[in-house]
């Protein structure tokens, strides 16, 4: 076992997240985007193929009543030739749909073919085909179908089908195409492949169920198109201008100067028609686009109002602690420079509330390095954003203060500063590196621009070459020669990056940096020059650090002082040295149990079994009761709270939240031996 | 810079493959364009006229590669023929009368509506979640309207019901055509109606891509980081959001320009509008397949252009590209 063990607790994905199949379907119906784009769809498609059979007007029908408008016996007014508009547009209907149905199928085909040839097969055959497609992208549809319109002798439906499908298939090609080349790569492919299972069958079972939802898009996508297209086509005069569709009820309007005549009732309908099956095509792609890509799901949630509703219900919280002045406090003498108190963090759904955080206090002291661990799920990073307030709706604190202690001794409750102050004390007292560097840096700007940005925002009186100056300063800091200040960050190495990152981090000389898992993504070495880069830097600069993390091994090395998030909860806090030496929740025995030491002496790997509980259903009394080896009959009546356990030689008491410590419960006096 | 090469490449080919198309698809069509042609025209042509339709049509007697010779001879001295519709000037002085007035016109329009339409996107998503969502599922439908059908309502509305504007044409007929004010400012005045089509047409589909891009790049971690860097909400909305957001826009440039330029060539015919659209409307209404296939390789050239400079915008926005080496 490597030292990548770590991984090994990342990939215990939390259960919570699979709610089955079934059930995304069932919430894509209830959106109401798809609901009302299929009402519309399904309305026109009942008329397209039933409405010529219950209006027994002919469409084409000459009557002695010429551009008469909507009335009881011609409820859409008639045309220049006493023709029946109501009939036409039901007549028409069905043209319309059918062109516009059929180049979608026959579009999609071709493009399913060619897109999912050219992902699968790859080499030459990708190069042609992509080549072919994009070619046909950038010819300009509409003159192309006009040429072919214009050569077919006879110019039919199933003409103008073959005409629209000829160039409308490229753009679903290209998408299914880049699809498939990710999901080739996907192991159950690999899997299937390695089985010796032949391409056919890999394409049909393993790849295009996969690719259903952006066949539906670009096939509904194409049904819009062909639909215009046909119209135009058909307003052109180039389809054959006897079949009724929309498109041609617009050409005789046209041709007859009905627009100079007035006659509204001969266009109006046909136009708001073809709009109205577009608009019902594109609400349910959103919908699918929404179930594609889930970000564009929650965009509502993420609001402005749901915000301020959370700014709000804090303010009156604080005001309801007259003890309490919200901003201000009186000067404590003490090196404490962070007391998160009985913060409780969790995330709002309709009428319920998961805690992700739950009842955590924790102390921070000046100079300090507090580790925070824990398993996948278990609130630490729920935790991290919460202390610099940059968690997001559906998120919310609901209970709880941070207080802050300034270097002159004033302290502040970080929870009740509005959004001015919140942006005055984010980054010059409490500033935060993120996981993943190549995600947080603004991929069009370079370092020395992102770095700039901070000093400009908060010291608008900073000269441009004070800033400069600063900005080379902080870059050498953490390692990077001041001449990469102009690279963009597609230019820099993966370590490289994350040390641009702290050098954000360190712009405004903060008194406490939040780290958020900051080397997880990177190499054991450049790991171990990055940590040591920030061990250096604190010492020289004296800020306190908040390091979370789920590699215990690199915890115990750098930290002062560490605590261990189970299900949301603190459930230990140790001087480090006296955790490593003796953990005492079985849970941190169980962490400690599964990662092999750099430099300790041999011990056996055990880990823990079963895997982190379901937020949403946490089990009674003790959450780590069903699995913890040690549970006995009262873990699963009494919650154990976070109590000192002093032991002679240890720095700090070290608290432990477990009912074997529990002197009113273990009444046998039934310690835990360490392992 | 690599990119741009490539592209010019790519290009190349596209315009090569556009070329060919335009020989192959009357050689390969059923029917027979060269025999229809000399018929509808006979005793009208004289011989050098009908030996241009044959090297463009088809010649029966010819070998096929000694065609596709001959075809690109003619292409690349700029001789596509004479035109049918407009007997007997050669397509090439059709086009050159009436390109000009398209390229103004879907040049100007085309670059509003983005301009706009990324603009409002950029907006509604920033402020997701708010009243202006309700743009959403209006620009959806004005999006989903025929350019041609909007433009008739746009007609019978200011032109026909408010008489704001005149009905159709491209400049006062008072006016001499030329640099002199009475010109220019009837055109403007002429175009106003065919560009408010356009433009109004074309922004939700611009709108509607970039609402979604900037709602997605609105999660990214760096959106997040300038928000607790303290920038202020410009500096975050428009560096750190849209200019990433729009990139995917600009990526697909090239296929949405194919749709607005369709859709632009048949709102002209709908003003009589004197520019390429209304005389490939002619040109195809009268099967005069000489200038039908001049104006499909013009158009597509130009396209083609068109998105070369996009390409090159789009290395000047985006890092990334300016790199690959």
């Amino acid at each position: 076992m490597s030292i990548n063990a770590a991984a090994s607790i990342e990939a215990v994905e939390p259960t919570a997240v699979s709610a089955g199949r079934g059930m995304v379907w069932r919430r894509a119906m209830r959106s109401p985007k798809i609901t009302i784009g299929l009402a519309i769809v399904v309305f026109f498609g009942l008329v397209a193929i039933f409405g010529p059979m219950l209006v027994h007007k002919d469409p084409s029908a000459v009557s002695y009543s010429p551009l008469r408008g909507p009335s009881g016996a011609h409820w859409l007014g008639t045309t220049q030739t006493g023709q029946d508009v109501f009939a036409q547009m039901v007549y028409g209907a069905r043209i319309s749909m059918f062109v516009g149905v059929g180049s979608a199928v026959v579009a999609t085909v071709l493009s399913v073919l060619v897109g999912l040839t050219a992902g699968y097969l790859g080499g030459v055959w990708d190069e042609v085909l992509s080549m072919l497609s994009n070619v046909f992208l950038v010819i300009p549809g509409l003159p192309l179908v006009v040429i072919l319109a214009g050569y077919l002798p006879n110019t039919g439906s199933l003409g103008i089908i073959l005409v629209i499908s000829l160039t409308g298939w490229a753009w679903g090609a290209r998408v299914l195409r880049a699809q498939t080349l990710s999901l080739r790569k996907r192991d159950f492919v690999e899997a299937a492949r390695a089985t010796g299972e032949g391409s056919f069958r890999i394409i049909l079972l393993d790849i295009l169920p996969n690719q259903l939802a952006i066949i539906a898009a670009s096939f509904l996508g194409t049904v819009t198109g062909a639909i215009l297209t046909q119209a135009g086509l058909a307003f052109l005069g180039l389809t054959d201008v006897t079949q009724w569709s929309w498109g041609t009820i617009l050409y005789w309007a046209q041709v007859s100067s009905a627009l100079l005549v007035g006659a509204w009732w001969w266009f109006v309908p046909a136009g708001l028609c073809i709009a109205l099956v577009g608009t019902g095509l594109a609400l349910i792609n959103f919908g699918i686009d929404e179930f594609i890509n889930p970000r564009l799901r929650v965009a509502g949630i993420g609001t402005k109002k749901a915000r301020k509703a959370e700014a709000a219900r804090r303010r009156s919280v604080m005001q309801r602690r007259p003890t309490e002045p919200s901003a201000v406090r009186t000067p404590a003498a003490s090196d404490v420079v962070l007391e998160i108190k009985n913060l409780q963090v969790g995330y709002a759904g309709e009428g319920t509330f998961t805690p992700a955080v739950n009842d955590v206090s924790l102390t921070l002291h000046r100079g300090e390095v507090l580790g925070i661990a824990g398993e996948s799920g278990c609130g630490k990073s729920t935790l991290a954003y919460a202390i610099t307030r940059l968690h997001k709706p559906p998120a919310e604190i609901s209970a709880g203060e941070m207080i802050y202690t300034r270097p002159d001794g004033s302290q502040v409750d970080i929870l009740g500063l509005d959004d001015d102050e919140l942006r005055k004390f984010r980054w010059e007292e409490l500033s935060i590196v993120f996981q993943s560097a190549m995600h947080a840096l603004n991929p069009i700007l370079t370092v020395g621009v992102q770095i700039d940005d901070v000093l400009r925002a908060h010291q608008p009186n900073m000269s441009a070459d004070a800033r400069r100056v600063r900005v080379n300063e902080l870059l050498s800091l953490v390692g990077i020669s001041h001449d990469r200040s102009g690279a963009y960050p597609h230019e820099l190495s993966g370590g490289m990056r994350q040390r641009a990152m702290i050098a954000i981090g360190l712009a405004l000389d903060p008194e406490i940096i939040v780290m958020d898992e900051p080397t997880t993504a990177l190499d054991v070495v450049i790991q171990r020059q990055i940590v040591e880069t920030i061990m250096e830097l604190k010492d020289r600069l004296g800020f306190s650090v908040i390091f979370i993390t789920h590699d215990l091994s690199l915890l115990i090395e750098l930290s002062d002082v560490i605590a261990i998030m189970y299900a949301g909860r603190i459930v230990e806090v140790a001087a480090s040295q006296d955790f490593y030496r003796s953990p005492q929740h079985p849970y941190s025995q169980g962490l400690l149990g599964s990662f092999p030491t750099l430099t300790g002496a041999r011990r056996e790997l055990t880990g823990i079994a079963g895997s982190p509980p379901d937020l949403r259903k946490l089990p009674t009394g003790c959450s780590f009761r069903p699995r913890c080896a040690h549970a006995f009959d009262a873990c699963a009546e009494k919650r154990p709270l976070l109590l000192e356990i002093g032991r002679p030689g240890e720095r700090r008491p070290a608290e432990a939240a477990c009912l074997l410590y529990d002197p009113s419960t273990v009444s046998s006096g039934k310690g835990l031996t360490n392992a | 810079m690599r990119t741009i090469p490539r592209r010019c490449f790519f290009y190349l080919v596209t315009a090569w493959a556009a070329i060919t198309l335009n020989f192959i698809l009357p050689r390969i069509m059923p029917g027979d364009p060269t025999t229809d042609l000399v018929q509808r025209f006979r005793g009208k042509l004289s011989p050098s006229a009908i030996e241009a339709i044959r090297i463009l049509f088809g010649q029966p007697h010819t070998s096929l590669w000694a065609q596709y010779i001959d075809y690109w001879k003619n292409i690349l001295t700029g001789n596509f023929g004479i035109s049918y519709s407009y007997y007997p000037t050669p397509v090439t002085e059709v086009i050159g009368q009436s390109i000009v007035w398209t390229l103004v016109l879907i040049t100007l329009c085309t670059v509003l509506g983005f301009v706009i339409g990324t603009l409002l996107g950029m907006l509604v998503g920033w402020k997701r979640g708010t009243k202006l969502d309700l743009l959403v599922p209006i620009t959806t439908f004005i999006s989903s309207i025929p350019y041609f059908w909007f433009a008739i309502i746009v007609v019978l509305v200011f032109s026909i019901t408010l008489k704001w504007f005149p009905i159709s044409g491209g400049y006062s007929l008072d006016a001499t055509i030329g640099l002199n004010w009475d010109f220019i400012s009837s055109a403007i005045y002429y175009a106003f109606l065919p560009a408010l089509t356009i433009v109004v047409a074309s922004i939700g589909g611009w709108l509607i891509g970039m609402r979604n891009m900037m709602v997605t790049t609105l999660s990214e971690d760096y959106v997040l980081l300038a928000e607790a860097k303290g920038l202020s909400r410009f500096r975050v909305m428009f560096t750190y959001a849209a200019r990433n957001a729009m990139l995917p826009s600009f990526a697909s440039f090239a296929m949405s320009l194919g749709f607005v330029v369709g859709g632009s060539i048949v709102t002209e015919i709908v003003f009589s509008y004197p520019g390429i659209g209304t005389v490939l409307f002619k040109a195809s209404s009268g099967h005069d397949y000489p200038l039908m296939q001049g104006i499909f390789l013009t158009i597509t050239l130009t396209v083609l252009v068109a998105n070369l400079l996009a390409d090159i915008v789009y290395v000047f926005l985006d890092p990334r590209t300016r790199q690959e080496a």
